[in-house]
């Protein structure tokens, strides 16, 4: 295909939209990584619980997209929160290992998909919502592309303040440096904890109806997402929040360009996850701390 | 004298000749009892269906079964075969290969099934082929249509769908009937979709401007639909699922493509593409047109079926439901025929049967591939009625001698 017919501009903009979902996807499973020493397999599970819940909103409470947003955020949390008492705090304090805990996870996330498929039924849903597409200049955007794209970046916004400058999200980062140190400084780690788990399941519950509302409804939704989530968390480092929104976005646009590559050369797009697993080998090859981790500064 | 030392040993001689040949026998009872279970003592006739009742293609899937469903409950009404009920066996493959070699697995394993109705899709029929070949099971699908599949040669595999190189040739000539040049095609990157593409670039050789082939796990599609918009071709050609699909339609019409005229396979013609309101709009926007196998309406055959279809489910039938109806019945004369549930014997039968056999979707005679001799294709154009329902607008027809004949205005 000619190169010259293609419009950059518009699959920047993809990039984008891509990007701003995963971002808020992996921002809350870093953060209770960052926390716990383990990833959380089941956080895939409150992406789809997310979408789930907004449906439920629009369908019982009111269609207001907004509201369910925020009960998607607030139930998600709660979600969050309730499957670290249940499962990985018992757990943890019976002296689990991030092995042990990692599979209980993946076991927890099953239970959740299939008790959200046996509650909503095997058939994809989706919004009865209707988002305008319009142009503006070279670019075509709905709504929800430029909804989607708006709030990530508030979130970030927000979410730099909170952890800069108040007094929680200093203790936040506190704990997630050097937890012993920040314990003898008076810190509650539960509090703390239980605030982590909340923020980070509400966030992939965001992430969650921003994706159904791109594409559908399903129990397995934020599975299909767990590829890129893992490459992000590889790519930042599970500490830096800042480097955590560069990799997504950096994902999000290696995917979209990558799709251009893939279809020049014929090939299935579904290829676009080894072009992005190439580029991560690459970089962590130049930089094994992942890109924003100085050597001296590694995470573990 | 008995007692003789001799004596002895030819009665021990003889004995041991009569043991080795008891067992012998009796072993041959059991070999032939397992093989051929007498239909008397059976009670009820096992028929395994593998489709995809949730997942991509749940939404088709769920409502194929009933075609198979209708058809087990029209012969158990009527005495079954001998008195012998039939009782379907449905697994649910989410049209995965993986997940279809687990359901075969199950069926053949477990349940002892000897014919399998199904799998609805080309790339799990070629998964499971060799494993279903080595059982001596009896696999027929209702809608694999992949060119692929004949290429399996003489075995246990058929199919009561035509192969997509018909259908190939039935899209190619509404190309030429609708005079465009310049076409985009869209597929899923499967065994299905890529066998159509392939299929149509050995037909219109140049007219393909572009091919994509997309990955129906990945969920957003804006990238490679605006490839397509910044080509500008006459028509776009998809062969979409189901569930991806809705997901494809909704963004194209998101990036502004609703003014290309659209195309599609089989595969499309289906009410589930509507679920989704932005789907719907670009469907009907871009006058969707495509092929569909050819249920021949108003014969007997097909009258039947509808009947009691409607009568039993009160609804429509969905795509390929009058196909799944006419392998169950095909599988079930088969079985009465072979009068044994022998996967062999049942195969010799089928391929006996099936050519005195015209169904619901027409005469099924199969060929030394297992695949259908006579091809015949609806051409449908989405429409909507005045009270809002979209529906297939059958606007001709295409087969294997006359070709293309569109309907006159």
């Amino acid at each position: 295909m000619d190169l010259a017919s293609i419009n950059f501009l518009q699959i920047f903009f993809n990039g984008l939209i891509t990007g701003s979902i995963y971002f808020l996807a992996a921002l809350g499973l870093s953060l209770t990584y960052s926390l716990l020493n383990f990833p959380n397999i089941s956080h895939a599970e409150f992406l789809a619980f997310g979408a789930y819940a907004a449906y439920m909103s629009l369908k019982l409470i009111e269609n207001n997209f907004f509201l369910s947003i925020i009960i998607a955020f607030i139930s998600t949390g709660f979600l969050g929160i309730f499957s670290y008492l249940i499962v990985f705090k018992p757990l943890s304090k019976k002296g689990s290992k991030p092995m042990h805990l990692t599979i209980a996870s993946l076991g927890y996330g099953l239970f959740l998909r299939y008790s959200m498929y046996q509650f909503f039924g095997r058939e994809a849903l989706t919004y009865k919502l209707w988002f305008e597409a319009f142009n503006i200049g070279p670019i075509r955007v709905t709504s929800l592309w430029i909804l989607i794209i708006l709030t990530s970046l508030i979130l970030v916004f927000l979410l730099h303040l909170f952890l800069k400058k108040t007094l929680i999200g200093k203790a936040m980062r506190a704990l997630s440096n050097n937890q012993i140190l920040a314990m003898v400084c008076g810190i509650d780690k539960e509090k703390i904890l239980l605030l982590v788990w909340f923020i980070g399941a509400g966030l992939a519950g965001i992430g969650g109806v921003f994706r159904a509302g791109d594409t559908r409804i399903t129990p397995i939704l934020g599975w299909d997402l767990m590829i890129p989530i893992f490459s992000i968390i590889i790519l930042g480092g599970i500490k830096n929040l800042y480097a955590i929104i560069a990799s997504a976005y950096i994902i999000g646009l290696i995917e979209n360009f990558s799709i251009i590559l893939l279809t020049i050369f014929n090939l299935s797009t579904e290829y676009k996850v080894i072009i992005a697993f190439i580029i991560l080998i690459i970089i962590l090859i130049l930089k094994p701390y992942g890109l924003f981790t100085k050597a001296g500064n590694k995470s573990d | 004298m008995l007692y003789k030392k001799g004596n002895i040993l030819k009665i021990i001689a003889i004995a041991l000749i009569f043991f080795i040949l008891g067992i012998l026998i009796g072993y041959y009872a059991i070999l032939q009892q397992t093989t051929y279970v007498s239909f008397k003592k059976v009670g009820e006739i096992k028929i395994g269906v593998m489709l995809p009742l949730s997942g991509e293609l749940g939404p088709i899937g769920s409502r194929m079964l009933k075609g198979a469903l209708l058809a087990a409950k029209i012969i158990n009404d009527t005495g079954g075969i001998n008195g012998n009920y039939i009782k379907i066996i449905a697994e649910d493959t989410l049209a995965l290969p993986e997940k279809a070699i687990e359901a075969a697995k199950k069926l053949i394993e477990i349940e002892g099934v000897k014919v399998i109705i199904g799998p609805a899709t080309s790339t799990e029929v070629l998964a499971i082929s060799k494993y279903v070949n080595d059982r001596e099971v009896v696999l027929i699908s209702m809608s694999a249509t992949a060119e692929k599949i004949s290429e399996l040669g003489d075995d246990y595999v058929f199919r009561v769908v035509a192969s997509d190189v018909m259908q190939t040739q039935a899209i190619a000539s509404i190309i030429e009937e609708m005079k465009y040049k310049k076409i985009v095609t869209f597929v899923v990157a499967n065994d299905y979709g890529i066998g159509l593409e392939e299929g149509l670039k050995k037909l219109l050789g140049g007219k393909i401007a572009l091919s994509i082939r997309y990955d129906p796990a990945k969920g957003d599609y804006r990238t490679e639909l605006m490839q397509v918009s910044s080509i500008n071709p006459d028509a776009i050609f998809y062969a979409l699922w189901v569930e991806s699909g809705i997901i494809v339609f909704k963004q194209a019409l998101d990036m502004g493509l609703e003014n290309i005229p659209t195309l599609g396979s089989e595969g499309m013609a289906d009410v589930a593409f509507f679920k989704d309101e932005k789907a719907a709009e670009y469907i009907l926007k871009t006058g969707l047109t495509g092929s569909k196998p050819s249920s021949p309406k108003g014969t007997l055959g097909y009258n039947i079926f509808y009947e009691e279809y409607k009568k039993y489910f009160k609804e429509e039938p969905g795509l390929y439901c009058e196909y799944t109806y006419d392998a169950t019945m095909l599988a079930a004369l088969s079985i009465a025929k072979a009068s044994a549930y022998n996967g062999y014997e049942i195969k010799k039968a089928l391929e006996s049967t099936s050519k005195y056999y015209i169904g619901a979707t027409g005469h099924k005679a199969f060929d030394k591939n297992g695949d259908i001799i006579l091809a015949e294709y609806d051409i449908w154009k989405v429409s909507k009625s005045i009270d809002g329902e979209y529906f297939f607008n059958i606007i001709g027809s295409w087969n294997t001698v006359q070709g293309l004949l569109m309907k006159k205005e």
